[in-house]
C-alpha cells in the first residue's frame, strides 16, 4: 500500500494540476467581448494601428484581401491564426492590461501591425 | 595548487571571457535600429532555465529536446535522453507537451556504475504549463509547470528501473530592455521514486533554483548565460541531504525560420559537495558537465 502511494502520489498532484488548470482556462468571461476588424491586403495591415479597452475580452476579425494566404500571430497577444485568401479568421483574445501588442503576417514578416489597448 | 584547483579557475576565466565578449558585442550593437528587433517567445531563451512563454493559442510543433550529461570522477560517462515531443497550446494560458524518451548510455571504468555502452527506448514524458501571473500586470511573468515521467532504465546508470519522477517548476521572467534583455528565474523541486532489480522502492528528490541572463544580440538570435544550484537528497521531502552543485555556463537561442528555433546550453559543474567527502565537485549526485539542445519544428 506504501509503495502504491509512492507511485501514484506524483501522478495524483499532476491529475489535480491538470483539473485546475481546466477549469481556469474553462471559466466563462461574464463580460461581452468588443469586436474590432482589421484587413490585410497588398501585405499591409488596415489600419496598422487599432484600439480596444483594457481588461475585457476582444474578438478580432482578420479579413485576408490579398491573393496568398496569411497567418496573424502575436507573441504577447498569444495568439496565432492562417487566413486563406479571401477569407475572414475569427480570433478571441483575453482582457488585456494597458499596454501596446505587436502583430504580424507570420508568413510575411514585414507586415507588421500594433493593438493599443487603453 | 591541485590539479582540481587549476582546473575550476580555467573554467571561471574561460566564463569570464566569454562574458567579456558578450558584453563587447551588446555595446556594439547598442548602434543597431531597435525597431529591427520584435518580441520573441522567452521558453528556450534562458537554457536549461525555462521561460514564462506558453506558446500561442493553437501553436502545435514537433521538438526533439536531448538532454546530455557527461563526466563522473573517474573513467568514462556520458548519458543523454532525447525527448521526442509533440508540443501544442490549447487556450492562451495553458501549454501542453507529450512524448516518448531514448537514452544513450557511455560508460567505461565509473565507480559504481557497470560499464554499458547502449541506446534504448526509455520511457515517457508529459508536461503541463499554466500561466498564472502576465507580464503587463507585473514586470515578472509567471508559469507553473509540472513535467511527470515513467522511465524503464535509470537515468545516470542505464540499469533496467521502474522509475518515476515528477519534475515541478516556478518559472519566472522579465524583460529587463524591451525585445532585447531578460531575466529568467526557476524554482525547481523534482521528486522520483524508481524500483531496482531486489523490487525495493527508494526515493530521492532534488531542489534548485536558477537565475539566467539573455540578450537578444542581432535580430532572433539571444546569447546569455545561466547558474543553477542544486541539492540532492534521499526521500521525497528533503529528508537526507546528499550534496550539492552549482553550475555555470552559456545559452544560445536562434529562431532560424518562422517555424524553426534551435536553442543550446552547456553547464559546467564549477563548485560542489558530496556529504561525507571533501572533494571539490559533488559528481556523485551530479555529472561534471551536462547540455541541452532542442529543435522545434512548428506545424
Amino acid at each position: 500500500m506504501r509503495m502504491a502511494f509512492a507511485v501514484l502520489n506524483p501522478f495524483a498532484g499532476v491529475l489535480v494540476f491538470v483539473t485546475t488548470m481546466l477549469a481556469f482556462s474553462a471559466s466563462p468571461h461574464a463580460q461581452q467581448p468588443d469586436a474590432v476588424a482589421i484587413s490585410v491586403k497588398g501585405h499591409h495591415f488596415q489600419p496598422a494601428e487599432i484600439r480596444a479597452p483594457a481588461n475585457r475580452p476582444l474578438i478580432l476579425r482578420v479579413k485576408n484581401l490579398d491573393a496568398t494566404p496569411m497567418e496573424f500571430e502575436s507573441v504577447s497577444l498569444r495568439v496565432e491564426k492562417v487566413v486563406a485568401p479571401g477569407g475572414e479568421g475569427v480570433i478571441n483574445i483575453r482582457p488585456l492590461a494597458p499596454g501596446r501588442y505587436e502583430f504580424m503576417d507570420d508568413f510575411h514578416q514585414e507586415t507588421r501591425g500594433t493593438l493599443i489597448v487603453q | 595548487m591541485t590539479r582540481a584547483t587549476a582546473r575550476l579557475l580555467d573554467h571561471r576565466l574561460a566564463y569570464l571571457g566569454a562574458a567579456a565578449a558578450i558584453l563587447a558585442t551588446v555595446v556594439r550593437s547598442e548602434a543597431q535600429d531597435d525597431s529591427a528587433f520584435h518580441e520573441i517567445e522567452t521558453k528556450y531563451i534562458f537554457g536549461f532555465t525555462i521561460g514564462s512563454s506558453v506558446g500561442l493559442e493553437g501553436e502545435k510543433a514537433f521538438e526533439p529536446i536531448t538532454v546530455g550529461r557527461f563526466g563522473k570522477r573517474t573513467g568514462t560517462y556520458a548519458a543523454t535522453e532525447t525527448v521526442l515531443e509533440y508540443e501544442f497550446t490549447p487556450t492562451q494560458y495553458m501549454q501542453i507537451e507529450l512524448g516518448p524518451t531514448v537514452s544513450y548510455y557511455n560508460v567505461h571504468n565509473v565507480t559504481d556504475i557497470a560499464d554499458r555502452s547502449m541506446a534504448s527506448l526509455n520511457g515517457f514524458v508529459g508536461e503541463f504549463r499554466y500561466l498564472v501571473l502576465d507580464r503587463g500586470l507585473s514586470p515578472f511573468a509567471v508559469t507553473f509547470a509540472a513535467e511527470p515521467e515513467w522511465r524503464s532504465r535509470d537515468e545516470t546508470t542505464g540499469e533496467k528501473v521502474v522509475n518515476y519522477e515528477l519534475e515541478t517548476r516556478v518559472e519566472a521572467d522579465a524583460e529587463l530592455i524591451k525585445n532585447r534583455l531578460f531575466l529568467g528565474l526557476n524554482l525547481l523541486y523534482e521528486p522520483e521514486t524508481t524500483r531496482a532489480d531486489l523490487g525495493a522502492w527508494s526515493n530521492e528528490s532534488t531542489f534548485g533554483t536558477s537565475a539566467a541572463l539573455a540578450f537578444q544580440i542581432i535580430p532572433k538570435v539571444v546569447v546569455g548565460a545561466e547558474l543553477w544550484y542544486l541539492r540532492h537528497y534521499e526521500g521525497l521531502a528533503f529528508s537526507t541531504f546528499t550534496g550539492d552543485a552549482v553550475f555555470l555556463g552559456p545559452t544560445f537561442y536562434w529562431k532560424i525560420s518562422p517555424k524553426i528555433l534551435v536553442s543550446a546550453a552547456w553547464n559546467t559543474q564549477v563548485a560542489g559537495h558530496e556529504t561525507g567527502s571533501v572533494s571539490a565537485l559533488n559528481l556523485m549526485d551530479f555529472s561534471r558537465q551536462r547540455a541541452r539542445l532542442l529543435l522545434e519544428f512548428e506545424f
